[in-house]
């Protein structure tokens, strides 16, 4: 029996969170619709799943979604290859038409562009804060108004570490950051300047500033006094830990308070927000972790349609407030960001003015690039952050001057085994000559 | 049908089939056992065989993104024989089969010997509470030996902590250790599927031989040399054998028990898990397809040498009997 001849515009999501805002939208969207080829029809799908099958797609060349949401580690893959083989549509002309660029934070384009050319518009920008147990700072009298750097962290919050006779407690950290939490290694590289692709898609690995960064790491939960500690952040036990105070601080994109609204609601009223501390004065005080696109598949019928669906959900003011309001998470639309919305009191975070902290930073947020060596080579640069915390753990280092040498050579050898997979990849080389060739 | 239901033409008949008849009969017979195989046939071309050619086509081919491929020879195995991550994670499998053969067909060989021992009550329950582990699903296993394997609240550290109490409760076992907690999960739970196929041939232990031996004097150990182990030994090589090729091929407990890394030094990056990486984090399909093939060289090699240590042990077998036999 043939299949039934689908009218509407199928979407996919991998969030829940999302799932639910749109579902209202879209009903009241395919309300107004008079032409039933433009009614919309979500799906709501695990983000393997939906991986597998955008890719199967992409790869067999047949038809999926009209409309996709990849988070930023499925996106990538599909950019693999040249341009024109990428599974999705180029938007830039599109983009370009309706001044999109002039609306949207630049740094949120730049995981969905590949060689100038942009594939997704932008969910979000996920600038990244400090979160800290602002009821146990208090109560020790620790003023976090003195802290700018990370010297300055470990310093000011150095108390916190210590029981009042004096010994050292085994159920308290400073700081939530291990060595294979790949996630936050790479927002710190990030931070310090550092990153492990560039902009043409090439690991850049082996630098000065992802040495410095990764020695700090080794230091802090390896050295001969560690201040950082593992909590993890998707199970009972992690949550567990951050009830007791197990640890002082913990990364928090936006979209992490509203994880924890969720999950942690017993952490309500016990927790501030901060800047993360810069690596040096006067340096950037945030970072980045994780990240979404609506993207076009290439087979799509009539991608004007869809185009004009997707800056509905993405690009509009009422669903960027509900956006802030159920998810907590921060447009990409830069010209929204004036709204009151953003100024209200978080009763979670003790009455602070979240959003408007979170948009404070959303223009330092560092620039991050997609590319299909992405994934090797962070898995080759956090080999070479767990070799440094051996090393750390064996020579009770106290300073990261004792960890850079060691840094540099495991950064060069993660280097070289990541440039292996580049070098033998013929199709990339061709479009790297191609690229050196037209100026 | 028709033609299997005429009737055949006996000898010396007066009015013998015309030999048109007989040969279409023929042809029938010789067309129809292949149209009952038919369904088979064509479910092995399109799963099985089909897919193994474009798998040793995709093996020369390079592939960067959707649609786009070029034969690259040999290099793609070259690269893979050279790929210092590769020998990496060949190694890892590798101790991974050691340990999964060396300690979980011995354990399940003696716990099927103690309850294939007359007189021992409540067998059947012993079984199903052996056995009933492979019953649970590899993702379920992996949560159970995630919840104990766990830093500071997990059972392992909790009780090593009670029972030493300098034991470092902040222990990490799956940063350190992660083959061990593998080895152990597997035991766990394949332990009792292995000991029912040693339970199984030590039921066809001819008793005779045995008690035999035991008038003989043969002491237990001699019986089992010398009786037990020769008669297991088809079904103990089969068992070996299955062991050592779902051992190269762990994926999802590693995958899961790291939450998807590959642990702390690459310590948990098995050759299918590398496979996954470069096939389907990466998208080099054609790297992965070399590696599988690699794979399965290296498993269609441990399947020759069993066969070969099989034959070479029931010829040796065989030879004794002969000359047990002119003995007498």
């Amino acid at each position: 029996m043939p299949a039934p001849k689908r009218e509407s515009v199928t979407m996919w999501t991998f969030a829940r969170m999302h799932a639910d805002l749109y579902r209202p939208e879209i009903e009241a969207w395919n309300d107004e619709q008079t032409d039933s080829s433009r009614r919309v029809e979500l799906s709501l799908i695990g983000v393997q799943a939906m991986e597998q099958r955008m890719m199967s797609a992409f790869l067999a060349g047949l038809p999926s979604a009209d409309l996709i949401e990849a988070e930023r580690r499925n996106a990538a893959r599909a950019f693999a290859g040249p341009l024109e083989s990428v599974g999705f549509l180029d938007l830039t002309p599109y983009v370009e038409r309706d001044g999109i660029m002039n609306r949207v934070n630049a740094a949120s384009f730049k995981p969905w562009t590949k060689d100038g050319r942009i594939f997704g518009l932008p969910h979000d920008v996920h600038p990244m804060m400090l979160a800290y147990r602002a009821d146990i700072v208090e109560a020790a009298g620790i003023d976090v108004s003195k802290i700018e750097t990370w010297d300055d962290f470990v310093r000011v919050m150095r108390p916190l570490l210590f029981k009042e006779n004096g010994e050292r407690r085994t159920d308290r950290y400073l700081l939530n950051i291990w060595e294979t939490q790949i996630d936050l290694i790479e927002a710190m590289l990030l931070q310090g300047g550092g990153g492990v692709i560039d902009a043409s898609g090439v690991p850049v690995i082996d630098n000065e500033a992802n040495a410095r960064v990764i020695s700090q790491i080794a230091l802090w939960t390896s050295g001969a006094e560690p201040i950082a500690a593992e909590v993890s952040f998707w199970d009972a036990t992690g949550h567990q830990l951050m009830r007791d105070g197990f640890v002082i601080a913990t990364f928090a994109p936006d979209w992490m308070c509203n994880y924890w609204r969720k999950e942690v609601p017993q952490l309500s009223g016990t927790m501030k927000l901060m800047p993360l501390p810069a690596w040096d004065k006067g340096g950037r005080r945030t970072s980045v972790w994780g990240g979404t696109m609506l993207g076009i598949p290439r087979t799509a019928k009539d991608p004007e349609k869809l185009w004009q669906i997707a800056k509905h959900l993405y690009l509009s003011r009422d669903l960027a407030h509900k956006l802030y309001e159920r998810g907590d998470i921060v447009t990409p639309v830069s010209e929204f960001w004036q709204d009151d919305i953003y100024d209200k009191p978080d009763p979670f975070f003790m009455g602070q003015p979240k959003g408007r902290m979170y948009i404070n930073l959303a223009p330092q947020v560092p620039d991050r690039f997609s590319s299909p060596f992405g994934a090797i080579a962070l898995a080759r640069t956090q080999s070479a952050v767990s070799q440094l915390c051996k090393v750390a753990r064996d020579t009770k280092a106290t300073n990261i001057d004792q960890l850079m040498p060691k840094a540099r050579e495991f950064l060069a050898a993660a280097q070289e085994d990541a440039m292996r997979h580049v070098n033998r990849n013929v199709f990339f080389a061709d479009s790297q000559k191609a690229a050196e060739v037209t100026p | 049908m028709s033609s299997l239901a005429a009737p055949a033409t006996l000898p010396g008949s007066s009015s013998p089939a015309p030999a048109s008849t007989s040969a279409s009969a023929d042809r029938s017979r010789s067309v129809f056992p292949w149209l009952l195989l038919a369904p088979f046939l064509l479910l092995v071309l399109v799963f099985t065989i089909v897919p193994l050619f474009g798998a040793t086509v995709l093996s020369t081919q390079q592939t960067f993104g959707p649609g786009t491929s070029r034969f690259v020879g040999l290099s793609n195995f070259r690269g893979v024989l050279s790929d210092p991550l590769f020998w990496t994670a060949f190694k890892n499998t590798f101790v991974f089969t050691l340990g999964s053969v060396c300690v979980q067909l011995p354990l399940a060989l003696c716990f099927a010997m103690l309850l294939n021992q007359p007189g021992i009550r409540g067998k059947t329950f012993f079984r199903l509470i052996l056995f009933s582990p492979v019953l649970v699903g590899v993702v379920y296993v992996a949560m159970i030996f995630f919840v104990l394997f766990q830093k500071r609240t997990g059972l392992i550290n909790q009780l090593l902590a009670g029972i030493l109490p300098s034991w470092d409760v902040g222990f990490a076992w799956l940063d350190q250790y992660i083959m061990l907690a593998l080895i152990l999960a597997t035991l766990w739970q394949y332990m009792g599927f292995n000991m029912v196929y040693f339970l199984a041939a030590l039921q066809n232990v001819p008793k005779e031989l045995n008690e035999a031996a035991k008038m003989d004097g043969a002491n237990w150990w001699k019986r089992f040399r010398h009786v037990t182990l020769p008669a297991i030994t088809p079904v103990g090589s089969f068992v070996v054998l299955l062991s050592i090729i779902g051992s190269f091929q762990v994926f999802e407990l590693p995958f899961l028990l790291l939450q998807g890394s590959t642990g702390v030094d690459n310590k948990g990056l098995t050759i299918v898990g590398y496979l996954y990486q470069t096939g389907f984090q990466s998208g080099d399909l054609g790297y992965a397809s070399a590696i599988g093939w690699t794979i399965a060289i290296v498993l269609a090699v441990c399947a020759g040498l069993q066969r070969l240590l099989s034959a070479g042990s029931e010829v040796s077998r065989g030879g004794k009997v002969a000359r047990g036999g002119g003995a007498k």
